[in-house]
Protein backbone atom coordinates (compact mmCIF):
# COMPACT_ATOMS: atom_id res chain seq x y z
CA UNK A 1 0.00 0.00 0.00
CA UNK A 2 1.51 3.34 -0.88
CA UNK A 3 1.78 5.91 1.89
CA UNK A 4 -0.85 8.29 0.59
CA UNK A 5 -3.43 5.60 0.15
CA UNK A 6 -2.54 4.21 3.56
CA UNK A 7 -3.01 7.63 5.14
CA UNK A 8 -6.34 8.21 3.38
CA UNK A 9 -7.63 4.82 4.52
CA UNK A 10 -6.35 5.41 8.03
CA UNK A 11 -8.14 8.79 8.08
CA UNK A 12 -11.40 7.06 7.22
CA UNK A 13 -11.25 3.99 9.43
CA UNK A 14 -9.16 4.82 12.48
CA UNK A 15 -9.04 8.58 13.00
CA UNK A 16 -12.83 8.89 13.61
CA UNK A 17 -12.46 6.84 16.81
CA UNK A 18 -10.37 9.51 18.49
CA UNK A 19 -12.93 10.25 21.20
CA UNK A 20 -13.23 6.57 22.10
CA UNK A 21 -9.44 6.27 22.22
CA UNK A 22 -9.13 9.34 24.42
CA UNK A 23 -11.96 8.26 26.70
CA UNK A 24 -10.37 4.86 27.31
CA UNK A 25 -6.91 6.37 27.84
CA UNK A 26 -8.27 8.98 30.25
CA UNK A 27 -10.03 6.33 32.32
CA UNK A 28 -7.02 4.04 32.36
CA UNK A 29 -4.36 6.64 33.13
CA UNK A 30 -6.73 8.82 35.24
CA UNK A 31 -4.75 11.81 34.02
CA UNK A 32 -5.61 14.03 31.07
CA UNK A 33 -2.06 14.90 30.05
CA UNK A 34 -1.00 11.27 30.18
CA UNK A 35 -4.10 10.36 28.17
CA UNK A 36 -3.13 12.79 25.42
CA UNK A 37 0.40 11.44 25.21
CA UNK A 38 -0.84 7.86 25.22
CA UNK A 39 -3.39 8.52 22.48
CA UNK A 40 -0.88 10.26 20.26
CA UNK A 41 1.62 7.46 20.72
CA UNK A 42 -1.10 4.86 20.13
CA UNK A 43 -2.14 6.53 16.88
CA UNK A 44 1.40 6.48 15.58
CA UNK A 45 1.74 2.83 16.56
CA UNK A 46 -1.58 2.09 14.91
CA UNK A 47 -0.40 3.77 11.74
CA UNK A 48 2.82 1.78 11.77
CA UNK A 49 0.91 -1.48 12.16
CA UNK A 50 -1.94 -0.47 9.89
CA UNK A 51 -1.04 -3.22 7.39
CA UNK A 52 -2.15 -5.60 10.15
CA UNK A 53 -5.66 -4.16 10.08
CA UNK A 54 -7.78 -6.20 7.71
CA UNK A 55 -10.95 -4.17 7.68
CA UNK A 56 -13.75 -4.84 10.10
CA UNK A 57 -14.08 -2.95 13.34
CA UNK A 58 -11.56 -0.13 13.39
CA UNK A 59 -12.68 0.93 16.86
CA UNK A 60 -11.87 -2.38 18.58
CA UNK A 61 -8.61 -2.62 16.66
CA UNK A 62 -7.56 0.88 17.73
CA UNK A 63 -8.68 0.48 21.34
CA UNK A 64 -6.60 -2.69 21.68
CA UNK A 65 -3.55 -0.60 20.74
CA UNK A 66 -4.58 2.23 23.07
CA UNK A 67 -4.92 -0.26 25.89
CA UNK A 68 -1.49 -1.76 25.25
CA UNK A 69 0.05 1.67 25.01
CA UNK A 70 -1.57 2.58 28.33
CA UNK A 71 -0.12 -0.49 30.00
CA UNK A 72 3.35 0.24 28.71
CA UNK A 73 2.91 3.84 29.77
CA UNK A 74 1.71 3.00 33.27
CA UNK A 75 4.59 0.59 33.78
CA UNK A 76 7.11 3.12 32.51
CA UNK A 77 5.66 6.05 34.44
CA UNK A 78 5.11 4.30 37.71
CA UNK A 79 8.47 2.55 37.48
CA UNK A 80 9.23 0.86 40.76
CA UNK A 81 5.89 1.87 42.23
CA UNK A 82 4.77 -1.32 40.51
CA UNK A 83 1.29 -1.28 39.11
CA UNK A 84 -0.68 -3.92 40.95
CA UNK A 85 -1.29 -6.63 38.42
CA UNK A 86 -4.71 -8.05 38.48
CA UNK A 87 -5.24 -11.49 39.88
CA UNK A 88 -8.70 -12.98 39.93
CA UNK A 89 -7.75 -15.20 42.87
CA UNK A 90 -6.61 -12.48 45.20
CA UNK A 91 -9.02 -9.83 44.05
CA UNK A 92 -12.25 -11.70 44.03
CA UNK A 93 -12.77 -14.07 46.96
CA UNK A 94 -14.73 -11.60 49.03
CA UNK A 95 -17.14 -11.17 46.17
CA UNK A 96 -18.39 -14.72 46.49
CA UNK A 97 -19.81 -13.78 49.86
CA UNK A 98 -21.52 -10.68 48.58
CA UNK A 99 -25.20 -10.94 48.41
CA UNK A 100 -26.39 -9.82 45.02
CA UNK A 101 -29.37 -8.33 46.81
CA UNK A 102 -26.89 -5.92 48.32
CA UNK A 103 -27.05 -3.93 45.12
CA UNK A 104 -28.82 -0.92 46.41
CA UNK A 105 -31.27 1.14 44.55
CA UNK A 106 -30.79 4.50 46.13
CA UNK A 107 -30.31 8.04 45.16
CA UNK A 108 -26.79 9.31 45.40
CA UNK A 109 -24.73 12.29 44.34
CA UNK A 110 -23.70 12.56 40.74
CA UNK A 111 -19.98 12.38 41.52
CA UNK A 112 -20.31 9.14 43.49
CA UNK A 113 -20.60 6.76 40.56
CA UNK A 114 -17.73 8.38 38.73
CA UNK A 115 -15.49 8.21 41.77
CA UNK A 116 -16.38 4.59 42.40
CA UNK A 117 -15.71 3.78 38.76
CA UNK A 118 -12.35 5.54 38.96
CA UNK A 119 -11.53 3.56 42.07
CA UNK A 120 -12.11 0.15 40.47
CA UNK A 121 -9.03 -1.98 39.79
CA UNK A 122 -7.94 -1.26 36.24
CA UNK A 123 -9.05 -4.65 34.86
CA UNK A 124 -12.58 -4.09 36.12
CA UNK A 125 -12.51 -0.44 35.12
CA UNK A 126 -11.59 -1.12 31.52
CA UNK A 127 -14.37 -3.63 30.87
CA UNK A 128 -16.89 -1.27 32.44
CA UNK A 129 -15.74 1.66 30.29
CA UNK A 130 -15.82 -0.44 27.13
CA UNK A 131 -19.23 -1.86 27.92
CA UNK A 132 -21.09 1.05 29.52
CA UNK A 133 -19.52 4.13 27.92
CA UNK A 134 -18.35 2.75 24.59
CA UNK A 135 -21.29 0.33 24.48
CA UNK A 136 -19.22 -2.46 22.99
CA UNK A 137 -20.36 -6.08 22.74
CA UNK A 138 -18.70 -8.87 24.74
CA UNK A 139 -16.95 -10.03 21.57
CA UNK A 140 -15.56 -6.56 20.90
CA UNK A 141 -14.41 -6.25 24.51
CA UNK A 142 -12.79 -9.68 24.26
CA UNK A 143 -10.94 -8.48 21.15
CA UNK A 144 -9.71 -5.31 22.85
CA UNK A 145 -8.66 -6.85 26.15
CA UNK A 146 -7.57 -10.20 24.63
CA UNK A 147 -9.47 -12.36 27.08
CA UNK A 148 -12.04 -15.12 26.44
CA UNK A 149 -15.74 -14.24 26.22
CA UNK A 150 -16.48 -16.03 29.49
CA UNK A 151 -13.92 -13.86 31.26
CA UNK A 152 -15.54 -10.72 29.83
CA UNK A 153 -18.80 -11.86 31.33
CA UNK A 154 -17.41 -12.68 34.77
CA UNK A 155 -15.29 -9.54 34.96
CA UNK A 156 -18.20 -7.33 34.03
CA UNK A 157 -20.36 -9.04 36.59
CA UNK A 158 -17.78 -8.57 39.35
CA UNK A 159 -17.13 -5.02 38.29
CA UNK A 160 -20.82 -4.22 38.58
CA UNK A 161 -21.00 -5.78 41.99
CA UNK A 162 -17.98 -3.82 43.18
CA UNK A 163 -19.40 -0.64 41.81
CA UNK A 164 -22.71 -1.24 43.53
CA UNK A 165 -20.89 -2.10 46.78
CA UNK A 166 -18.84 1.07 46.55
CA UNK A 167 -21.91 3.25 46.00
CA UNK A 168 -23.76 1.46 48.78
CA UNK A 169 -20.85 1.89 51.18
CA UNK A 170 -20.75 5.60 50.49
CA UNK A 171 -24.47 6.04 50.83
CA UNK A 172 -24.65 3.99 54.04
CA UNK A 173 -21.42 5.28 55.44
CA UNK A 174 -22.72 8.81 55.22
CA UNK A 175 -19.93 9.75 52.84
CA UNK A 176 -22.34 11.12 50.32
CA UNK B 1 -34.99 -21.56 35.77
CA UNK B 2 -32.95 -21.85 38.93
CA UNK B 3 -32.49 -18.38 40.29
CA UNK B 4 -29.10 -19.19 41.75
CA UNK B 5 -27.66 -19.46 38.25
CA UNK B 6 -29.62 -16.59 36.83
CA UNK B 7 -27.44 -13.60 37.62
CA UNK B 8 -25.13 -14.13 34.67
CA UNK B 9 -28.12 -14.75 32.46
CA UNK B 10 -29.72 -11.53 33.65
CA UNK B 11 -26.57 -9.62 32.79
CA UNK B 12 -26.30 -11.27 29.39
CA UNK B 13 -29.89 -10.21 28.82
CA UNK B 14 -29.15 -6.68 30.02
CA UNK B 15 -26.15 -6.45 27.71
CA UNK B 16 -28.04 -7.71 24.69
CA UNK B 17 -25.87 -10.81 24.38
CA UNK B 18 -28.69 -13.36 24.17
CA UNK B 19 -30.63 -14.54 21.15
CA UNK B 20 -34.18 -13.25 20.77
CA UNK B 21 -35.59 -16.57 22.00
CA UNK B 22 -33.35 -16.68 25.08
CA UNK B 23 -34.08 -13.04 25.84
CA UNK B 24 -37.81 -13.60 25.69
CA UNK B 25 -37.44 -16.51 28.10
CA UNK B 26 -35.44 -14.44 30.58
CA UNK B 27 -37.81 -11.53 30.26
CA UNK B 28 -40.72 -13.76 31.09
CA UNK B 29 -38.90 -15.14 34.12
CA UNK B 30 -37.97 -11.66 35.31
CA UNK B 31 -41.60 -10.63 35.20
CA UNK B 32 -42.72 -13.63 37.21
CA UNK B 33 -39.98 -14.03 39.77
CA UNK B 34 -39.82 -11.35 42.44
CA UNK B 35 -36.20 -11.90 43.39
CA UNK B 36 -34.85 -12.04 39.81
CA UNK B 37 -37.12 -9.16 38.86
CA UNK B 38 -35.72 -7.04 41.68
CA UNK B 39 -32.15 -7.87 40.80
CA UNK B 40 -32.71 -7.17 37.14
CA UNK B 41 -34.24 -3.82 37.97
CA UNK B 42 -31.17 -2.87 40.01
CA UNK B 43 -28.80 -3.99 37.25
CA UNK B 44 -30.75 -1.95 34.74
CA UNK B 45 -30.76 1.04 37.07
CA UNK B 46 -27.00 0.83 37.58
CA UNK B 47 -26.41 0.70 33.84
CA UNK B 48 -28.65 3.64 33.11
CA UNK B 49 -27.18 5.63 36.02
CA UNK B 50 -23.69 5.10 34.66
CA UNK B 51 -24.69 6.10 31.16
CA UNK B 52 -26.54 9.16 32.39
CA UNK B 53 -24.18 10.38 35.06
CA UNK B 54 -20.75 9.38 33.87
CA UNK B 55 -19.85 11.27 30.75
CA UNK B 56 -17.22 10.19 28.27
CA UNK B 57 -14.00 12.16 28.22
CA UNK B 58 -13.89 14.09 24.97
CA UNK B 59 -10.60 14.46 23.15
CA UNK B 60 -9.46 18.11 23.16
CA UNK B 61 -9.48 19.74 19.72
CA UNK B 62 -5.74 20.24 19.58
CA UNK B 63 -5.15 16.50 20.03
CA UNK B 64 -6.62 15.72 16.65
CA UNK B 65 -4.46 18.39 15.05
CA UNK B 66 -1.35 17.11 16.78
CA UNK B 67 -2.08 13.59 15.62
CA UNK B 68 -2.74 14.68 12.05
CA UNK B 69 0.51 16.61 11.95
CA UNK B 70 2.45 13.76 13.60
CA UNK B 71 1.01 11.24 11.14
CA UNK B 72 1.94 13.40 8.21
CA UNK B 73 5.41 13.88 9.52
CA UNK B 74 5.67 10.12 10.05
CA UNK B 75 4.57 9.52 6.45
CA UNK B 76 7.01 12.08 5.16
CA UNK B 77 9.98 10.68 7.02
CA UNK B 78 9.52 6.97 6.48
CA UNK B 79 10.44 4.63 7.98
CA UNK B 80 11.02 6.49 11.22
CA UNK B 81 7.47 6.61 12.56
CA UNK B 82 8.27 7.71 16.04
CA UNK B 83 5.94 9.56 18.37
CA UNK B 84 6.45 13.24 17.80
CA UNK B 85 7.70 14.92 20.91
CA UNK B 86 8.17 18.63 20.88
CA UNK B 87 11.42 19.42 19.25
CA UNK B 88 12.15 22.35 21.48
CA UNK B 89 15.15 23.43 19.46
CA UNK B 90 12.99 23.72 16.37
CA UNK B 91 10.34 25.59 18.31
CA UNK B 92 12.97 27.90 19.73
CA UNK B 93 14.33 28.49 16.23
CA UNK B 94 10.85 29.32 14.97
CA UNK B 95 10.30 31.69 17.86
CA UNK B 96 13.56 33.41 17.05
CA UNK B 97 12.54 33.66 13.43
CA UNK B 98 9.19 35.16 14.32
CA UNK B 99 10.91 37.49 16.74
CA UNK B 100 13.45 38.56 14.13
CA UNK B 101 10.60 39.08 11.71
CA UNK B 102 8.83 41.27 14.20
CA UNK B 103 11.96 43.39 14.03
CA UNK B 104 11.84 43.24 10.27
CA UNK B 105 8.24 44.37 10.23
CA UNK B 106 9.30 47.61 11.87
CA UNK B 107 11.87 48.28 9.17
CA UNK B 108 9.45 47.27 6.45
CA UNK B 109 6.88 49.69 7.78
CA UNK B 110 9.42 52.43 7.58
CA UNK B 111 9.65 51.68 3.88
CA UNK B 112 5.92 52.05 3.85
CA UNK B 113 5.31 48.98 1.78
CA UNK B 114 1.90 47.47 2.33
CA UNK B 115 2.84 44.55 0.14
CA UNK B 116 5.93 43.71 2.12
CA UNK B 117 4.02 44.00 5.34
CA UNK B 118 1.47 41.58 4.00
CA UNK B 119 4.22 39.18 2.93
CA UNK B 120 5.56 39.36 6.43
CA UNK B 121 2.13 38.64 7.88
CA UNK B 122 1.77 35.68 5.54
CA UNK B 123 5.12 34.28 6.58
CA UNK B 124 4.46 34.81 10.29
CA UNK B 125 1.16 33.05 9.91
CA UNK B 126 2.87 30.16 8.11
CA UNK B 127 5.49 29.82 10.83
CA UNK B 128 2.98 30.05 13.65
CA UNK B 129 0.94 27.30 12.04
CA UNK B 130 3.96 25.01 11.84
CA UNK B 131 4.88 25.61 15.45
CA UNK B 132 2.17 23.12 16.15
CA UNK B 133 -0.36 25.21 17.93
CA UNK B 134 -2.78 25.68 15.10
CA UNK B 135 -2.20 24.13 11.70
CA UNK B 136 -5.63 22.71 10.98
CA UNK B 137 -9.21 23.41 12.01
CA UNK B 138 -10.50 20.87 9.55
CA UNK B 139 -8.02 18.05 8.94
CA UNK B 140 -9.09 16.28 5.77
CA UNK B 141 -7.64 15.31 2.44
CA UNK B 142 -11.10 15.51 0.89
CA UNK B 143 -11.82 18.80 -0.86
CA UNK B 144 -15.55 18.10 -0.51
CA UNK B 145 -15.12 18.08 3.25
CA UNK B 146 -12.84 21.08 3.47
CA UNK B 147 -14.80 23.44 1.21
CA UNK B 148 -18.17 23.16 3.00
CA UNK B 149 -16.40 23.54 6.36
CA UNK B 150 -15.79 27.21 5.52
CA UNK B 151 -19.53 27.82 5.00
CA UNK B 152 -20.80 30.36 7.47
CA UNK B 153 -17.30 31.05 8.77
CA UNK B 154 -16.29 33.34 5.93
CA UNK B 155 -18.28 35.68 3.73
CA UNK B 156 -16.89 33.96 0.64
CA UNK B 157 -16.36 30.39 -0.46
CA UNK B 158 -12.75 29.48 -1.20
CA UNK B 159 -11.91 27.33 -4.18
CA UNK B 160 -10.57 24.13 -2.65
CA UNK B 161 -8.59 21.88 -4.98
CA UNK B 162 -6.56 18.78 -4.43
CA UNK B 163 -3.44 18.00 -6.41
CA UNK B 164 -2.48 14.73 -4.77
CA UNK B 165 -1.77 13.17 -8.15
CA UNK B 166 0.69 15.98 -8.88
CA UNK B 167 2.36 15.49 -5.52
CA UNK B 168 0.65 18.33 -3.62
CA UNK B 169 -1.70 16.68 -1.19
CA UNK B 170 -4.48 18.59 0.54
CA UNK B 171 -4.14 18.14 4.30
CA UNK B 172 -6.89 20.43 5.56
CA UNK B 173 -7.79 24.02 6.24
CA UNK B 174 -8.31 26.64 8.89
CA UNK B 175 -9.32 30.26 9.31
CA UNK B 176 -6.58 32.86 9.57
CA UNK B 177 -6.57 36.59 10.07
CA UNK B 178 -4.58 38.48 7.45
CA UNK B 179 -4.75 41.84 5.78
CA UNK B 180 -7.19 42.96 8.50
CA UNK B 181 -9.76 40.31 7.69
CA UNK B 182 -10.50 36.61 8.18
CA UNK B 183 -9.16 34.55 5.29
CA UNK B 184 -9.19 30.92 4.22
CA UNK B 185 -5.99 28.97 4.80
CA UNK B 186 -5.57 25.69 2.95
CA UNK B 187 -2.72 23.41 3.90
CA UNK B 188 -0.96 21.20 1.39
CA UNK B 189 1.87 18.81 1.78
CA UNK B 190 4.64 17.86 -0.63
CA UNK B 191 6.98 15.27 0.83
CA UNK B 192 7.84 16.64 4.26
CA UNK B 193 7.12 20.24 3.28
CA UNK B 194 3.93 22.07 4.14
CA UNK B 195 2.41 24.80 2.02
CA UNK B 196 -0.02 27.34 3.43
CA UNK B 197 -2.28 28.81 0.77
CA UNK B 198 -4.17 31.89 1.94
CA UNK B 199 -7.01 33.36 -0.06
CA UNK B 200 -9.52 36.13 0.27
CA UNK B 201 -11.60 38.18 -2.17
CA UNK B 202 -10.36 41.25 -3.94
CA UNK B 203 -6.95 42.49 -4.93
CA UNK B 204 -5.64 44.10 -1.79
CA UNK B 205 -2.99 46.16 -3.48
CA UNK B 206 -2.60 47.70 -6.92
CA UNK B 207 0.30 45.47 -7.87
CA UNK B 208 -1.57 42.23 -7.90
CA UNK B 209 0.01 40.22 -10.71
CA UNK B 210 1.93 37.03 -10.11
CA UNK B 211 5.01 37.63 -8.04
CA UNK B 212 7.57 35.72 -6.06
CA UNK B 213 9.69 36.68 -3.11
CA UNK B 214 11.95 35.13 -0.54
CA UNK B 215 11.83 35.99 3.15
CA UNK B 216 14.02 34.46 5.83
CA UNK B 217 14.67 31.46 3.60
CA UNK B 218 11.01 30.86 2.83
CA UNK B 219 9.46 31.30 -0.58
CA UNK B 220 6.27 33.22 -1.11
CA UNK B 221 4.24 33.59 -4.25
CA UNK B 222 1.13 35.65 -4.74
CA UNK B 223 -1.36 36.10 -7.53
CA UNK B 224 -4.96 37.04 -8.16
CA UNK B 225 -7.42 34.79 -9.85
CA UNK B 226 -11.15 35.24 -10.32
CA UNK B 227 -11.25 38.22 -7.99
CA UNK B 228 -9.38 36.37 -5.24
CA UNK B 229 -6.04 37.28 -3.77
CA UNK B 230 -3.91 34.21 -3.17
CA UNK B 231 -0.67 33.83 -1.26
CA UNK B 232 1.24 30.58 -0.99
CA UNK B 233 4.17 30.16 1.35
CA UNK B 234 6.48 27.24 2.00
CA UNK B 235 10.06 26.18 2.49
CA UNK B 236 9.80 24.39 -0.86
CA UNK B 237 12.12 25.52 -3.63
CA UNK B 238 10.84 28.37 -5.76
CA UNK B 239 10.36 26.09 -8.77
CA UNK B 240 8.12 23.68 -6.90
CA UNK B 241 6.10 26.43 -5.28
CA UNK B 242 5.67 28.02 -8.68
CA UNK B 243 4.47 24.67 -10.03
CA UNK B 244 1.89 24.60 -7.24
CA UNK B 245 0.75 28.13 -8.04
CA UNK B 246 0.42 27.27 -11.74
CA UNK B 247 -1.74 24.27 -10.89
CA UNK B 248 -3.98 26.44 -8.79
CA UNK B 249 -4.42 29.22 -11.29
Amino acid sequence: MNEERKLALFDQTIVPHLNAAYNLAAWLTRNKDDAEDVVQEAYLRAFRFFEGFHGGDGKAWLLAIVRNTCQTWLRREKGTRSVVMFDEQTHSPELAKTNPEGMLLQKFDVGTLRECLEGLPVDYREVMILRELEEMSYQEIADVVKIPLGTVMSRLSRARQRLADCVAARVNGGLV
Amino acid sequence: MRCASSRHLLELHLDGELSAGESAEIQEHVENCASCGGLYERLEQLQSDIRKQVTRHRAPAHLQQNIQVALRKATASEPAARPVRWNWMAVAASVLLVASMAGNIASLRSRNSARNTLAQEVLSSHLRSLMGTHLLDVPSSDQHTVKPWFNGKLNFSPDVKDFASQGFRLVGGRIEYLDDRPVAALVYQRRQHFINLFMWPGPSSPSSGYSEMTRSGYNLVSWTEGGMTCWAVSDLQTGELEQFAQLYK
